[in-house]
């Protein structure tokens, strides 16, 4: 649940967010905050954002800390067991993505493929606290 | 050349401290100095391009400085940085972590009134404002955090008998108490996600009116 990635972010969030140098650039929040999405676009980008931590991010967020990693880890399943949940909407058309919500995830890609693969995960990592604020406000 | 050496030792405990989302920088005097340094604060919008000087806290001496207008915006995240200066020597920008006004604030207990019957009390709770600026809109915590929930407690001060209840909405009655009786109350606010205590209030008492 949420609840899980938040306390488990939340363990994790002062040594990932150390290791993410670059201070003035976002993968979710450039150049709009998620936020400023519509209501009617929250689902798509909640499911397309879900994939993209599951099938890009967390793969490549391997440190040399193994609590850290333990977290990471614990973090993923979370997020595979909520892609499921989100996947059945989107089955059910209950998902639909129009033009701002398609745009606003091409945004995200292209800022994460924007810097090396490495530091995008990591990035993104840190910034689960904006998805998670960011969901738990729209909810 | 008047060009400064950076070998001034280093602000230390740079850190946003937050009650409210009232947000002010703060730190430590470099090692071995005292009241005789100044300083400069920047500050940045995280994802944002650009380090902004913030003015008003300039060459100064103290050691905080209050940039909750800076950080007003909750759905952003911040970062601030702090130099100090010292006979023509200098340290390095030295940053606070990342600061998330929503999840890194603490909050205040709620406000709480109590008010009686012969059985019942009646206790109404109000959570705290948002920090605001002078011309700004009055924003209640519970804006902010939609989940928010009050933890309350009421003691009997006869029995020192304690009941706990937890309700969503501001109010609550508390029936089939004793007549004349005096009862002590106490609250805190409970957000679950992200994870908020305020810490419990202090205690309001009040006597139930004796049987007539």
């Amino acid at each position: 649940s949420v609840t899980e990635i938040r306390s488990g972010f939340t363990a994790i969030k002062a040594n990932i967010q150390a290791r993410d140098p670059v201070r003035t650039l976002s993968i979710l929040s450039y150049p709009h905050s998620l936020h400023k999405v519509q209501s009617s676009g929250r689902c798509c980008i909640a499911h397309n954002l879900f994939n993209f931590y599951v099938d890009k991010v967390f793969k490549h967020c391997k440190t040399e800390d193994s609590y850290i990693n333990r977290k990471i880890s614990s973090i993923a399943n979370s997020f595979l067991s909520m892609k499921r949940k989100l996947g059945q909407c989107h089955e059910e058309n209950k998902c639909m993505c129009g033009q701002e919500s398609t745009e606003k995830f091409k945004q995200i890609l292209a800022n994460y493929e924007g810097l090396n693969v490495t530091s995008a995960a990591i990035k993104s990592l840190g910034e689960l606290d904006i998805l998670l604020d960011w969901m738990e406000k729209s909810r | 050349s008047g060009e400064l050496s950076c070998s001034l030792p280093n602000p230390r405990n740079v850190h946003f401290e937050s009650v409210n989302m009232k947000n002010v920088l703060r730190w430590s005097a470099p090692e071995g100095t005292g009241g005789e340094v100044l300083y400069k604060v920047k500050y940045l919008v995280y994802g944002v391009g650009k380090w902004i000087r913030k003015p008003e806290c300039r060459n100064i001496n103290r050691t905080w400085c209050d940039l909750s207008s800076e950080t007003s915006d909750y759905e952003e995240q911040y970062y601030a940085s702090v130099k100090a200066f010292l006979n023509g020597m200098c340290s390095d920008w030295i940053e606070t972590t990342r600061f998330n006004p929503l999840t890194d604030t603490k909050i205040d207990p709620p406000m709480v009134s109590v008010s009686s019957t012969e059985r019942s009390i009646s206790i109404t709770l109000t959570a705290p404002e948002k920090w605001r600026s002078p011309e700004g809109e009055s924003v209640s915590l519970l804006q902010v955090y939609p989940g928010l929930q009050y933890n309350v407690s009421v003691l009997n001060k006869k029995t020192k008998k304690r009941w706990f209840f937890s309700v969503s909405n501001n109010t609550l009655i508390v029936p089939r108490l004793e007549p004349g009786t005096a009862y002590c109350v106490s609250a805190e606010i409970y957000v679950t996600t992200p994870l908020l205590h305020s810490g419990f209030s202090k205690e309001y008492c009040i006597a139930t009116l004796k049987d007539k």
